[in-house]
């Protein structure tokens, strides 16, 4: 497959506006379709790669490969640009949304049924992601264990992930180490 | 003072931010509700749906926090202190991470991480589907729903939202 990256800052940015602008219901497959498919920016295993590298990093996932593929294109001011053309729309429709939701809310029992409803949706996300990125590996019991022990600090217990997280993480690191994981 | 206090805790928060917004859910609504109030967890939960339901990253929640707490200005802070930190490891680690392709550490890295972040995502959702001390089956309903809808179909997540919001209007 043929692939050339953006030439200037400009077409950079029109590019992540455009990832930002459609994403309803998730960035990924939006990132995929304008940087692979409609802009032919790069090929679909240099994107998943990226990804992959985007998802083991703290921070959201098509914002960190803005950074990582600004960097590459153009240096900070291609980080910068790419990161402002994806965040812009997003930012400014949901904060618009918000405010109506406040003005609205107040008066309006079903709009809140409404929301609370799609929250309840949102959640069933989570779970449902949960149960899609954990199925492959929880036939392993070590892996099972963590998850389970995971869960119940963070839900149950309510512990703080500046706890949860470095305690699991090293454990983790131990067992994957020695092979279990 | 608030809006200093939301910096500092989102620029942490960032950087524990391991698999996204996800992840640290559980956290920021110990951190936002339970600890310094600046919420209801109805309100909360409220916030997160706005912010499933528009466009673009979820990591905008955040910046529906700093809104709440402190207007426009703490929406921009919000959001540049949930994803700086994070954005700086980036551009920071990109080089470092394509050098040690091939290295154990790496591998093992990412084997462990995978579930730890399950786990977190997991106690996200159970959370956000109880915002009441006391579990409501009709939120457990819906979001168990949603779950085994998007296991089982490819239909755009979207339908699900939109779903959710018309049995919400039903039961609630």
């Amino acid at each position: 497959m043929q692939v050339s990256p953006p030439r200037t800052l400009l077409e950079l940015f029109t590019g992540f506006l455009s990832i930002g602008a459609r994403s309803f219901g998730g960035v990924m497959p939006w990132a995929h379709r304008v940087m692979v498919e409609e802009r032919r920016w790069m090929t679909p295993e240099d994107f998943t790669e990226t990804i992959g590298l985007c998802q083991f990093l703290p921070g959201p996932n098509v914002g960190n490969a803005s950074i990582v593929l600004g960097k590459r294109w153009f240096g900070i001011a291609g980080s910068l640009v790419a990161f402002l053309g994806l965040f812009a729309l997003p930012f400014v429709w949901v904060l618009t949304l918000f405010a109506f939701y406040a003005d609205f809310a107040a008066t309006s029992p079903m709009l809140r049924a409404v929301v609370t409803g799609v929250g309840a949706a949102g959640a069933g996300m989570f779970i449902g992601t949960a149960i899609k990125l954990g199925k492959p590996i929880a036939r392993n019991p070590y892996v099972l264990a963590l998850i389970a022990a995971c869960f119940v600090a963070v839900a149950i217990v309510r512990i703080s992930l500046a706890v949860v997280l470095p305690v699991g993480l090293g454990i983790a690191l131990l067992l994957a180490r020695r092979g279990r994981l | 003072m608030t809006l200093l206090e939301v910096a500092l805790y989102f620029c942490v928060l960032s950087i524990f931010s391991v698999g996204g917004l996800p992840s640290v859910m559980p956290e920021m609504q110990r951190y936002v509700v339970e600890v310094k109030g600046w919420m209801s967890p109805a309100e909360f939960m409220q916030a997160f749906a706005v912010g499933q339901a528009a466009p673009g990253p979820n990591m905008l929640v955040t910046s529906l926090v700093g809104y709440h707490v402190a207007g426009l200005t703490g929406a921009l802070v919000a959001l540049a202190a949930m994803c700086g930190p994070a954005a700086v490891l980036a551009w920071w680690v990109s080089d470092l991470w394509d050098r040690f392709k091939d290295s154990p550490w790496r591998k093992a890295i990412q084997r462990a991480i995978a579930p730890i972040v399950v786990g977190m995502i997991l106690a996200g959702g159970v959370i956000l589907a109880t915002p009441d001390a006391t579990p409501d089956w009709r939120l457990w309903s819906i979001a168990a729903a949603t779950a085994i809808g998007i296991l089982v179909t490819k239909v755009n997540p979207l339908w699900y939202l939109a779903a959710g919001g018309v049995l919400g209007a039903i039961l609630l």
